[in-house]
């Protein structure tokens, strides 16, 4: 400031150091309004349009995981092992995102979907279309099979058997699923609860995401009952505390999930995938984490008949 | 600087109040509004930032799904909010999967920005002409895989705007603001500027000498009503223009002993002074208002003494006016600073014109000297001067008292000179006739031993002498030589008589007689010897013939002396001398004048002519104790004797008596009481007195 350092002599000169100390002043606020505006600028031109081309579509040999988790999770669970089978095996591997179930089988059907994984359940309507087993997942467990789950809030009081379920409201995963919906199914059916005996029952919205949607949907309260693939709690452990979910029961083990190849597919690309999925060794770290977050313990062969028990629920419900 | 002096108080307190909320404005809306620039700019990085990692996050299912409906659907109902200029979505070898452009897509967008897989969004400004955009590039990703990139683009022009709308709210605010504080500013100012007026006016009353105006407000409850004291005794109670605390010795419990510098403190935790008091400018009036009438007190005061010290002036003029004496007062620098109207009259002039001049400005330049020099001595000797001083003036001498003495001030110091010249011309003849008057006295008691011791003697020798002739033939040269020693010796007798007239050493005779019969008998005795001499002798007597208490012969002797001295005034050339008594009964005097036509008295003689041996007439012809026998006389009989000359136009000389050379003649006049009770016989003669000595 001029009026601090300089001897100013005089009430005259002293005035006008004030006056020009409070123009400085004034002039540097002014001048922080100019600032600010120095960042970096890329020019374009909006208004130079072109039509976009449509990029040219690869050849692949598509393969497609039932959607019964959300496309993300799907996708994280099998981009691994796809990695994998496309260095093993050399071929051209990706993995696509059918929405629903129903999708999902129309595709391979349609021959969009060429390796197909599903449960045991939808396998048997891919089996009508074509479609063959030839590969079957372990479940962490290390068995070949898994089990559906009939679950409840913790503190619902009116629920303590399977027996209580009876004209309550029930959410289940899909009209197609196997964990979610037809092995619980099954089990009402021996305890001799039929679908009329619910007082509803409503299955989860889709697309994706299905199975953590009826968890979410009885931890809310706003269903009875719920029934999910199990294994599935392990899965919306971040979501919910575990502690607020009760298992009822649970469903015997059914022959577990099941790679299925189209029909028309090359059976050359089927053997090389097979073995390639069988050559994974659970005990090699790296493959073991591969099949670790595919949610399955090793890869084994399969055939059409390991789900005769299923076909034969089936039958027994009366489903199609 | 000299024009904000001039302006009003009201217009100086909005243009500083005015002042202050523009450069606050300024200062504000461009600190402010660059803040809130940046602070806008920045939650709008923040906002689309956000936003593009939502849709990064939303884009997951859609792509893996290749639901382009899906992607469509989510890029559109973002830019449905105001400022999303465009959302993008790419897959992860860059060809756009959806976006909200409308007939096709402009290129250079794809490369305008870019993130690397590790960042979570990348931030762009791009210009498109004048528009500025910011965009924003999020990855799509699943875990470590990158799926595509959202791009979201934010108009910063909107932001701008935005930010244009807030500092043009904010500038409304403080225009607003500006207005309202104009308004109280105004409002505040006029009730300042009416009561500063109000102060103003009164000013100018009191200057008018008006000091009865009020200033402060009405006091309202009156600290005598509010604390219910009743004590009419205090100097408060009942004053219903000043507050209590402008009021010394109060008597109130609460006010203590107090003064009136220290009354303001202490009257702060009184109850009538925090009901009453009001804000500084009502101090200000209500100070103004004692001080008018400590003012008026004064003045009153003032004006009484001035009036008390006019009278004492008036009075102390009127004193020193009245005296004939000549009063006057110099400086030290010998100027005058005041005098009497004697002194004024004496240099010739004016009061009014005397202040300030000098004895050389009054007086001729000797007696200028002559009283400076006296002054000056008196100044620096400080001793009073007392002196007589005898003073000519155009030709006559005048004697003069003078005392002259110094005036001292307060500190002791002289300041001035006081003169006092008295005239005592008067005093001074008096003192000389008093001295000659016992000379006569001494004179008279001598001639008077003298004439008593000779006469024995005078008295032998005309006896022996007539005896001698007796014894001697008649005719013979004895005879005849001893009749010559007889008549000398009655002329020596004569004298004698007369002397012992004058010392009044000879019996008188007084009795009752005619006034008018004593004067006929003495004119017709020298009618016969005056006709001779051609002088015509008329008479005027009063024909009420008036008798007084007197002597016959003295008095005869008294009109013959008269008529005698007429005569001899004639020098022989003839005349008339008019007798005329008159009575005038209700003094109780009866006059005698006698007149003639002869030369006169200078008026410088007409004093000395009753003196015993004074003379005009040649020696041998007269003795000079004529008139001082007669004056003797008259004196002896209570009356009194006087002459003028020339004779007095009223006298009414009659025609018949002029004669053709007719001098300015002489008047002597004799006034003698009807009533002798008074008429001592023991009276002496004296030397005649002033006031029967003629006149002047």
């Amino acid at each position: 400031m001029v009026a601090a350092t300089g001897k100013v002599g005089n009430g005259w000169m002293g005035r006008i150091a004030r006056w020009a100390g409070m123009v400085l002043l004034l002039a540097a606020a002014l001048s922080c309004a100019g600032c600010g505006d120095d960042e970096p600028v890329v020019k374009v031109d909006l208004n130079k349009r072109e039509r976009l081309m449509a990029p040219k579509p690869l050849e692949a040999i598509t393969y497609a995981y039932l959607p019964q988790y959300s496309h993300t999770i799907s996708f994280q669970r099998h981009r691994a092992l796809l990695k994998y089978l496309r260095t093993a095996t050399g071929l051209p591997l990706r993995q696509i995102f059918p929405d629903t179930f129903d999708e999902h089988i129309k595709m391979v059907q349609r021959g969009e979907i060429d390796i197909s994984y599903s449960n045991p359940f939808v396998y048997l309507q891919l089996a009508k279309v074509g479609a063959t087993a030839f590969a079957r997942s372990v479940e962490p467990s290390g068995k070949p099979d898994f089990r559906g789950q009939v679950i409840c809030r913790s503190d619902n009081p009116t629920i303590k058997s399977i027996a209580d379920c009876k004209g309550k409201r029930w959410i289940a995963v899909d009209p197609g699923s196997a964990g979610g919906y037809l092995f619980p199914l099954g089990l009402f059916y021996d305890h001799g609860i039929h679908l009329h005996d619910f007082a509803e029952v409503d299955f989860a919205p889709g697309p994706g995401g299905k199975q953590e949607k009826v968890v979410l949907a009885v931890h809310a309260g706003a269903y009875d009952i719920g029934t999910i693939r199990k294994g599935t709690l392990d899965v919306v452990a971040q979501k919910i505390h575990r502690d607020d979910i009760r298992i009822l029961a649970e469903t015997r083990p059914y022959p577990g999930w099941v790679y299925s190849a189209r029909q028309g597919l090359d059976p050359e690309v089927i053997r090389a995938v097979a073995s390639a999925m069988f050559a994974l060794d659970p005990d090699n770290p790296d493959q073991a984490a591969i099949l670790g977050a595919a949610g399955m313990r090793r890869i084994i062969p399969a055939r059409d008949e390991d789900y005769e028990p299923v076909r034969e629920l089936v039958e027994k419900l009366g489903i199609q | 600087m000299r024009f904000l002096s001039t302006l009003k108080f009201r217009t100086k307190l909005n243009l500083g109040i005015c002042c202050i909320l523009v450069v606050m404005a300024v200062l504000l809306l461009t600190l402010v509004g660059n803040m809130s620039a940046k602070l806008l700019i920045e939650e709008n990085k923040k906002r689309g930032s956000a936003l593009a990692q939502s849709l990064a996050a939303r884009a997951v299912e859609p792509i893996l799904a290749q639901d382009f409906l899906r992607l469509k659907n989510m890029v559109d109902e973002q830019v449905a909010m105001g400022d999303v200029v465009y959302v993008f979505v790419q897959n992860n070898r860059g060809h756009v999967l959806a976006h909200t452009f409308q007939k096709g897509f402009p290129l250079d967008l794809v490369k305008a920005n870019g993130v690397a897989d590790g960042d979570t969004v990348h931030i762009q400004l791009l210009a498109n002409g004048a528009e500025r955009i910011y965009d924003f590039a999020s990855p799509v990703r699943v875990g470590v895989d990158r799926l595509g990139t959202v791009r979201v683009g934010l108009s910063k022009t909107r932001i701008n705007a935005s930010v244009h709308r807030q500092l043009t709210t904010m500038a409304g605010l403080f225009a607003g603001a500006l207005f309202l504080t104009t308004i109280m500013g105004t409002l505040f100012a006029r009730q300042v500027t009416r009561r500063l007026a109000t102060l103003r006016e009164h000013a100018e009353a009191m200057l008018m000498g008006n000091l009865d105006t009020q200033s402060g407000p009405d006091v309202g409850t009156h600290c005598w009503e509010r604390m219910k004291c009743g004590l009419k005794s205090c100097p408060a109670y009942g004053d219903t223009r000043r507050r209590c605390w402008y009021i010394a010795g109060t008597l109130c419990p609460d006010c203590g002993d107090t003064k009136i510098g220290d009354r303001q403190s202490s009257c702060q935790l009184c109850r009538v002074y925090r009901e009453s008091a009001g804000d500084e400018l009502q101090d200000l009036a209500e100070t103004f208002d004692v001080m008018a009438i400590s003012l008026k007190t004064h003045i009153e005061e003032l004006r009484s003494a001035e009036r008390s010290l006019r009278d004492q002036e008036r009075l102390m003029r009127t004193i020193l006016d009245a005296t004939p004496d000549r009063v006057s007062l110099v400086d030290t620098t010998m100027r005058y600073q005041g005098a009497n109207l004697s002194f004024a009259a004496s240099v010739g002039m004016e009061l009014s014109e005397l202040k300030g001049k000098t004895d050389f400005d009054l007086f001729e330049e000797t007696v200028a000297e002559e009283r400076h020099m006296a002054a000056r001595d008196i100044l620096q000797s400080g001793r009073r001067l007392d002196t007589q001083l005898r003073v000519v003036e155009e030709s006559v001498e005048r004697w003069y008292h003078v005392v002259c003495i110094p005036v001292y001030e307060e500190d002791g110091r002289i300041g001035g000179l006081l003169r006092t010249d008295r005239d005592i011309t008067d005093l001074k003849g008096y003192e000389k006739q008093l001295i000659q008057a016992q000379k006569m006295e001494s004179l008279g008691m001598l001639a008077g031993g003298v004439a008593h011791e000779i006469n024995t003697p005078l008295g032998i020798i005309l006896g022996y002498s007539q005896l001698l002739q007796e014894d001697v033939k008649e005719g013979s040269q004895i005879h005849q030589d001893l009749g010559i020693i007889e008549k000398q010796a009655k002329v020596c007798k004569k004298i004698v008589a007369d002397l012992l007239g004058f010392s009044r050493q000879t019996d008188s005779a007084k009795r009752e007689m005619c006034f008018n019969n004593s004067v006929m008998e003495a004119v017709s005795l020298v009618r016969h010897t005056f006709k001779l001499d051609r002088v015509e002798i008329v008479t005027e007597l009063d024909d009420r013939f008036p008798v007084i208490y007197g002597d016959p012969e003295k008095l005869k002797q008294v009109w013959i002396n008269l008529l005698n001295n007429s005569r001899d005034a004639m020098l022989r050339r003839g005349g008339a001398i008019v007798i005329r008594t008159r009575l005038d009964s209700p003094s109780g005097i009866v006059s005698l004048w006698v007149a003639d036509t002869g030369e006169g008295i200078p008026a410088d003689k007409l004093g000395k002519i009753f003196d015993p041996f004074y003379s005009t007439k040649p020696v041998g012809r007269g003795t000079g104790l004529g008139l001082s026998v007669s004056f003797g006389i008259i004196e002896d009989h209570g009356g009194q004797i006087m002459a003028t000359s020339p004779v007095p136009a009223s006298f009414n000389f009659p025609l018949s008596a002029e004669g053709e050379e007719r001098g300015p003649g002489t008047l002597f006049e004799v006034d003698l009481p009807l009533d002798h009770a008074d008429t001592g016989e023991n009276t002496k003669a004296n030397k005649p007195e002033t006031g029967v000595t003629g006149n002047e």
